[in-house]
């Protein structure tokens, strides 16, 4: 889910560059190769990680880094250099880190996949729910960072631009709660909580939609629209970290009761 | 042709077209020409639009005219520089002096709205010594209001307009936050920043009144870089859609296509209303108090032309300052080539500004400051540049056009000093409707050569530092006019006091530039607005004291 | 062979652009296209001036925006007549300049009589060369034959002759395409606005020796 509107996103906004540099396209490669391997792994019934997932998978984590790298080079080099003008129209620096997410998170599912019918899932020797909810909840904080500041970039002119900017944050609490308190009380709060924000990921598309169409000539001037108005595969990103989030939750409930 | 609203009024029989929707109508609240009613105010752009919004919401009856059109901008304007000069103030007017002003497109507007319609939405505020400029800077004169309760109505202003600006403002005092962010810089206005940051001067995304995110029924701009030409997605705060709206919603009434010849004064001094032009005939409208909105020509122009025995050299003028210390802005302009592709052309003309020389007094030669900003020529203008200022024509001019989208420019707003043989006098010529034509003298003074001779260095500087090429410099190009009706603390000195209320008719106002005693190297139109605003409340304050003619 | 490459392109820095292409995209509206429409309508006959006054016209304006035989010629001359006969002003005339109407008929028949002065013939007929010479010296006020009856030809040079031409050939949607201008533009804008940046529906610049690139990529502009 999140290599889908990371692909997407970066498809659009890249294409929006015109390709300028040939590693734009990289991201493009990499997320859809994520995409093809997790839904790989999702058809592939057999209990054990995959090498070529797991190439693919880190490639992406590392992807995730170098972009970062580049997004920060490039705002940088622009002149005003690291200024809201830059931050805002120029490339996005937290968005490379999603492919970085959609990585770690493909690489962890490979843990749990190869941990077989173990009742307590590793990965890297850590506890694989603990991990997991510790990397969503890093994700639903940095996405939210990028949410914040694309609206404040738009005024948050329409009050429900605020939604994604509060509710992730809390949903990350939850989630950093259940991991400090080995699952307790709050989980199931955060299991309804992560269902609400996957429902806001899908909802957000809707709302992006209507953004579109409020632009001049709406839908018709779909060749300007669907690049300068609110990007429409941008918050299923926050659908797929709520997805990965009940997952974690479910691991450790499943870690608790072994 | 489909109808625009050029030939016949819209506003009427009890509604005004609906600015946001093709073909649409808003209800308006509508007076009979006999009915005295509070206001009847001359003119609908920044400074009677504004005044009849704040006035109709506070309760009093409101009539505001306009010589010009209503427009729907969503179905009325097209993509094209040649039709839209239906937005511009043409009609016959002489200019002379040593130094003749170049008037229509770029500083006068026939539309309910005024030149909001088609300005470049720059919307500065004024820097806080200017409005002592006699005072603390030993030029000009002073303004009878202080700077302190300007900064509140500018916040009004912007708010209002949702002005689009930088997160923080680089130079004068603290300001709020602008209500909407920055608008992306294109390659004309980055070309701006990097030859600041060559040289070492402060630079910033221009505030503009143009949304960066959608308003209402407003869409954002699509950068399609007509601006000054009128803008057709309504992403331009002008006045037709911001306080016009509110005006209409809150009880003004507004009349398009009509044009105001004369205001009548009765035995005791006082004013009692407007003869205008509407339909093919002379009406006449009763009011109580009468307030001229007309811009720094119409508006000394019609207190001229309503000269009577009591008030031979005209209304307001026992001063004899009417007309006069009539002050242009410097708008010379620097041109070069970049190797690059530049295409100007797209998103709002003046993306970034530096007003560095307006807030930096260290190594001056001359009194005042100077804004310079980022340009966007469309092709018309353009060439209309290349030939009348840079003497091209030929073949030279059309190679020269073919390096259109490579082009760079930088262009100030400069001020020029008050000098009353700057003036607008009536010339003996008649326009269509039978008023007197004015005509506009203007000649630059040493201090107005210095400040540009200024500007022009250092803006080649700026150019050189970019590696543009083929540098050349427009020297001869004047925008925004005020004065021509000053205000002051004294009746022998100046035409109107703090509140814009005329020393010599108690009931006759006037609201819009050209009440400025100087005017600054910053766009007048966010001052205009603010001074509007004061005044709706000052006359709020006074009528509470019974000191506004309501009977 | 570059330098032939670089020369060509000169000519024609945007091969195969044409602006009109986009008429039925999202940058023209109905509005726009109504008064395009218009003003492709207008040919090479006068309805303000008279035919020798137009013939003149014609003539000066040649010299001014001098335009390829390549392709049809912008009916400048027919433009600027029928803006006479509008009557659409500036908003403000020197002293010394009558109303447009009266300056160009004035102007006109000036620079045809200071023709037959030195030629013994009229400005249309003259050379290329000596039809040059003369408007140099009318941008310089060097004439007044009494033609001219008070109005100072170096004003009228500059605010009506050279003005006014200039914007009725970049009125022209030819001309558009020859500089390389997007064109109308709405509803559909501009996104890409930084250096070199260029929207699909943008004009492609010849690069010297990739003439074939632009040409390529300018016929796709819709």
């Amino acid at each position: 889910m999140l290599a889908a509107s990371v692909l997407a996103d970066s498809a659009v906004e890249h294409y929006r560059g015109s390709f300028k540099n040939k590693a734009m396209l990289t991201p493009l490669i990499v997320a859809g190769l994520t995409l093809a391997m997790s839904l790989h792994g999702t058809a592939d019934r057999r209990p054990m990680a995959h090498q070529a997932r797991d190439a693919s998978y880190l490639s992406a984590a590392v992807t995730g880094l170098l972009g970062t790298g580049f997004h920060i080079y490039n705002v940088t080099k622009k002149v005003g250099g690291l200024s809201w003008q830059n931050v805002f129209y120029g490339a996005p620096l937290g968005a490379p880190m999603a492919i970085l997410l959609s990585g770690l998170l493909g690489f962890c599912s490979e843990r749990v996949r190869a941990n077989g019918g173990r009742r307590r899932h590793r990965v890297f020797n850590l506890p694989a729910g603990e991990t997991v909810a510790t990397v969503t909840a890093l994700g639903l904080l940095g996405t939210s960072g990028e949410a914040g500041l694309l609206h404040f970039r738009g005024a948050f002119h329409n009050p429900l631009m605020a939604l994604p900017v509060t509710l992730p944050p809390i949903g990350a609490g939850l989630l950093a709660g259940a991991v400090v308190n080995g699952g307790a009380r709050p989980r199931g709060l955060a299991r309804w909580w992560m269902r609400l924000l996957v429902g806001m990921g899908f909802a957000g598309v809707g709302f992006h939609a209507y953004g579109v169409s409020r632009n001049m000539g709406g839908w018709r001037n779909w060749s300007q629209n669907i690049l300068n108005g609110p990007p429409l595969p941008a918050p299923p990103s926050f659908a797929g970290l709520a997805l990965a989030g009940l997952a974690a939750l479910e691991l450790m409930r499943e870690a608790r009761n072994a | 042709m489909s109808d625009d609203g050029r030939h016949s009024p819209r506003a009427r029989d009890g509604r005004a077209p609906d600015v946001f929707r093709p073909g649409g109508w808003v209800s308006m609240k509508e007076y009979s020409d006999h009915e005295a009613v509070d206001f009847v105010i001359v003119g609908t752009g920044a400074g009677g639009a504004t005044l009849a919004c704040k006035l109709a919401e506070y309760g009093f009856s409101v009539v505001a005219l306009d010589a010009g059109p209503y427009f729907r901008p969503l179905e009325d304007f097209a993509s094209d520089e040649s039709e839209q000069t239906k937005l511009y103030w043409t009609d016959d007017r002489i200019v002379d002096g040593d130094n003749p002003l170049q008037l229509g497109s770029n500083n006068s507007g026939k539309a309910v709205g005024g030149s909001t319609v088609h300005f470049a939405m720059v919307s500065l505020r004024f820097r806080p010594e200017w409005f002592k400029a006699r005072t603390k800077l030993g030029y000009g004169a002073d303004w009878p209001i202080d700077w302190r309760e300007m900064w509140a109505y500018y916040t009004e202003v912007e708010q209002a307009l949702k002005i689009s600006g930088p997160v923080n403002y680089p130079w004068g005092p603290p300001r709020p936050r602008y209500p909407y962010r920055a608008h992306p810089l294109n390659a004309a206005a980055r070309a701006l920043a990097r030859g600041c940051e060559a040289l070492g001067i402060g630079w910033t995304e221009t505030p503009l009144a143009t949304l960066s995110a959608p308003r209402g029924l407003a869409h954002p701009c699509v950068y399609r870089g007509f601006c000054v030409t009128g803008c057709s997605t309504n992403a331009k705060q002008s006045a037709l859609v911001t306080w016009i709206p509110r005006a209409l919603s809150a009880g003004a009434e507004i009349r398009d296509l009509a044009m105001v010849g004369r205001i009548e004064t009765d035995a005791n001094g006082l004013a009692v209303g407007v003869h205008y032009h509407r339909q093919d005939k002379w009406r006449f409208q009763r009011a109580r108090n009468v307030v001229v909105a007309g811009y720094a020509i119409e508006t000394p122009r019609l207190l001229l032309n309503s000269a009577t025995d009591k008030f031979p050299s005209g209304l307001a003028n026992s001063s004899g300052l009417v007309g006069k210390n009539l002050m242009a802005q410097a708008n010379q302009a620097v041109w070069g080539e970049m190797d690059e592709e530049v295409r100007s052309y797209k998103g709002p003309p003046s993306l970034a500004i530096t007003e560095h020389w307006n807030y930096e007094d260290d190594g001056k030669d001359f009194f005042g400051g100077y804004a310079y900003m980022s340009q966007g020529p469309l092709p018309q203008l353009w060439a209309n540049t290349q030939a009348t200022a840079h003497g091209l024509w030929g073949a030279r001019l059309v190679q020269e056009m073919k390096r259109y989208n490579h082009v760079v420019g930088l262009k100030i707003v400069g001020e020029m000093l008050p000098q009353e043989n700057n003036r607008v006098t009536l010339a003996d010529e008649r326009d269509q409707y039978g008023l007197r034509i004015p005509r506009v003298t203007y000649s630059w003074c040493d201090n107005d050569r210095r400040l540009i001779d200024h500007s022009i260095a250092f803006m080649s500087r700026a150019l050189s530092a970019i590696h543009a090429k083929n540098i050349w410099v427009q020297e001869d190009d004047t925008c925004h006019l005020n004065g021509t009706a000053r205000m002051g603390d004294r009746p022998d000195s100046s035409v109107v006091n703090a509140d814009c209320r005329s020393w010599d008719i108690p009931n006759l106002w006037i609201c819009d530039g050209s009440v400025f005693p100087t005017v600054g190297g910053a766009n007048p139109s966010l001052t205009i607005q603010a001074i509007a605003c004061r005044t709706a409340d000052r006359i709020r304050a006074l009528s509470r004291l019974g000191e506004v003619n309501l009977n | 062979m570059l330098d032939r490459n670089a020369e060509r392109g000169a000519g024609d820095a945007y091969p195969g652009y044409d602006v009109l292409a986009k008429w039925r995209g999202p940058s023209w509206n109905e509005k726009t296209r109504e008064v395009v429409a218009a003003r492709l309508q207008v040919g090479d006959t006068p309805q303000f001036l008279t035919a020798e006054e137009f013939e003149i016209l014609a003539a000066v304006a040649d010299r001014v925006v001098p335009q390829p035989c390549s392709r049809s010629p912008v009916p400048v001359a027919g433009l600027l007549d029928r803006k006479l006969r509008a009557g659409v002003l500036d908003g403000y005339r020197a002293k010394g300049l009558p109303r447009d109407g009266e300056a160009w008929r004035r102007g006109l028949r000036a620079l045809d009589a200071e023709a037959r002065a030195r030629h013994d013939r009229g400005f249309a007929a003259i050379t290329d060369a000596d039809q040059d010479d003369l408007l140099r010296r009318c941008e310089a006020g060097e004439l007044d034959a009494p033609e001219w009856a008070g109005m100072p030809s170096r004003t009228f040079f500059k605010h009506r002759l050279l003005r006014d031409i200039a914007l009725a050939y970049y009125s022209h949607p030819t001309a558009w395409s020859e500089v390389g201008w997007g064109g109308p533009a709405s509803p559909r804008g501009y996104v890409r606005l930084d250096f070199n940046d260029r929207d699909p529906w943008e004009a492609a610049e010849a690069k010297p020796g990739r003439e074939a690139d632009a040409l390529r990529t300018n016929r796709n502009v819709r």
